[in-house]
């Protein structure tokens, strides 16, 4: 585990290592896995694994913790998440998460509605949310 | 803290729309291309020059001089979210093969039954082969362009009604759609500009058709089905004369084709095998890509080829796509075309071209 930890802090060097926290409302009571999580964010999947409807919201590409989501959440860089979202979003078959600009959006909004689910920097959580997942 | 309340309630208003006003989204694509034919045979039996037809439906031809309207186009898609599952979406594409003249390409309204399923109905694209429902959108895809010779047909839109579905079987994620339909082509493009060179009407009814793809982690598969029913007028000195096979006005076309797609550890492998059956005669269409993703820049090598009685042609094409932007991609692609039509079912003969571009998305 600690060797892990070391090559993948080696494989990154210079990025700012903060983990991200997938935040949802403090009611929700769902366990959620990264597959999970990956769906919701792909638009392959619209509610949480209890079945209640779930809304993704995203940071926007000025957010540097946009592409850092992408890469180690999704699995992919932001080129690649977009391409993806084009082919849905011109056939009709798919909308991309709503986008906001900052992490305290993202908390603003999801300590309001418990069908939203978003991710912050895990030094910006606030006792307003709950964290679902965090993402090193 | 009072503003960020507010900025967050506003947030809150973004996201759940009040009724009686629509949120309306605003996207797009791009792609401006430019490209020339390096060396080509031509047709002499056509009279035709060095050609390299880039795209068939669009008849998008590159010869040899520098020309940037082949492959350039542009689209703008309005969407307007009605709530409770409502939306009504069009398309506008102008392309430069057109002279840049706009017009509708996607018009239709779509309700969302549940978490499953979803019915569409309007003008849409034609689902055919993997890519022809997001040909125009370049930034979606690897190529310049999808490999011209599987896309060749002439058809490529439908007015109807499609049902699209999306779910979970284990760990494949499964989505496709039903349609059915049809399209009246009053002066189609290919058919009328390249093959015949007089007005041609084209139509293809009582269309029915099915996709269904697997999709799991790495591995993507899709398999794809469609019968239609073709009539075809030809303008002869000012009349239009309808055309006969085999005594018969019209002709029965059964389209059927499979694709699968790795996209494992930077390794990205696509391919299609496609076979179209109008009334016994077999069109067999194939491609392979491979590419290796290094950071930002794809290289890839691809094989496309179109084989049936008489009409006959291939090309291998390599390139490589560089992400220089989140939302933007330069490409450059040579493409080497072999035409072995014969029984005067040559397209545009033999032709080496070059071809770059930048496609981009708003």
């Amino acid at each position: 585990m600690k060797t892990m930890l070391l090559i993948s802090s080696l494989l990154l060097p210079g990025a700012v290592h903060a983990a991200i926290a997938v935040v949802a409302h403090p009611s929700n009571q769902t366990s959620l896995t990264q597959d999970d999580l990956v769906r919701l964010y792909t638009g392959k999947m619209s509610s949480f694994p209890d079945g209640s409807s779930a809304i993704p919201v995203n940071l926007n590409d000025s957010s540097p913790l946009r592409a850092d989501f992408d890469q180690k959440a999704l699995g992919r860089s932001s080129s690649q998440v977009k391409a993806y979202w084009s082919k849905l979003v011109f056939t009709g078959k798919g909308t991309p998460p709503k986008e906001v600009a900052s992490d305290s959006e993202v908390l603003s909004l999801v300590a309001n509605n418990p069908n939203l689910i978003g991710y912050v920097s895990s030094d910006a959580v606030s006792d307003n949310v709950k964290v679902l997942l965090t993402i090193d | 803290m009072k503003k960020s309340l507010l900025s967050g309630i506003s947030s809150i208003v973004l996201l759940l729309p009040y009724t009686a006003m629509a949120e309306i989204n605003i996207s797009g694509f791009a792609t401006i291309a430019g490209g020339r034919v390096l060396s080509g045979s031509g047709v002499e039996e056509f009279g035709l020059p060095p050609t390299f037809l880039a795209n068939y439906p669009q008849v998008g031809v590159y010869e040899e001089e520098w020309s940037f309207k082949p492959d350039s186009r542009m689209g703008l898609q309005v969407s307007a979210d009605l709530m409770d599952g409502l939306k009504v979406t069009g398309q506008i594409v102008a392309r430069g093969a057109d002279d840049f003249d706009a017009s509708f390409e996607w018009a239709y309204i779509s309700y969302q039954v549940n978490d499953t399923w979803t019915i569409q109905a309007g003008k849409k694209r034609l689902p055919l082969y993997y890519y022809s429902d997001f040909f125009d959108v370049g930034f979606a895809y690897l190529w310049l362009r999808p490999p011209a010779d599987n896309y060749t047909w002439q058809i490529f839109n439908y007015t109807g009604i499609n049902a699209l579905f999306n779910t979970q079987l284990g760990s494949w994620d499964v989505s496709g759609n039903i349609y059915t339909g049809r399209e009246d082509d009053r002066d189609n493009k290919l058919l009328s500009d390249f093959f015949f060179g007089a007005a041609t009407r084209e139509i293809w009814k009582d269309i029915i058709g099915g996709v269904v793809s697997f999709n799991r982690d790495w591995l993507d598969v899709r398999l794809t089905y469609m019968t239609y029913v073709n009539e075809r007028f030809i303008n002869e000195d000012g009349v239009d004369v309808q055309q006969t096979w085999n005594g018969s006005t019209e002709r029965r076309g059964k389209f059927a084709g499979v694709s699968f797609n790795i996209d494992y550890n930077n390794i990205v492998f696509l391919s299609e095998l496609n076979q179209l059956d109008l009334d016994g005669s077999k069109f067999d269409t194939y491609m392979v890509s491979l590419g290796y993703r290094f950071n930002s820049i794809t290289p890839y090598i691809s094989y496309a080829d179109f084989d049936s009685d008489g009409e006959v042609h291939n090309t291998t094409s390599l390139g490589f796509r560089y992400d220089f932007h989140s939302s933007a991609a330069f490409k450059l692609q040579y493409d080497d075309v072999k035409d072995n039509g014969y029984d005067g079912l040559m397209v545009a003969g033999d032709s080496k071209s070059i071809t770059f571009g930048v496609d981009l998305v708003f």
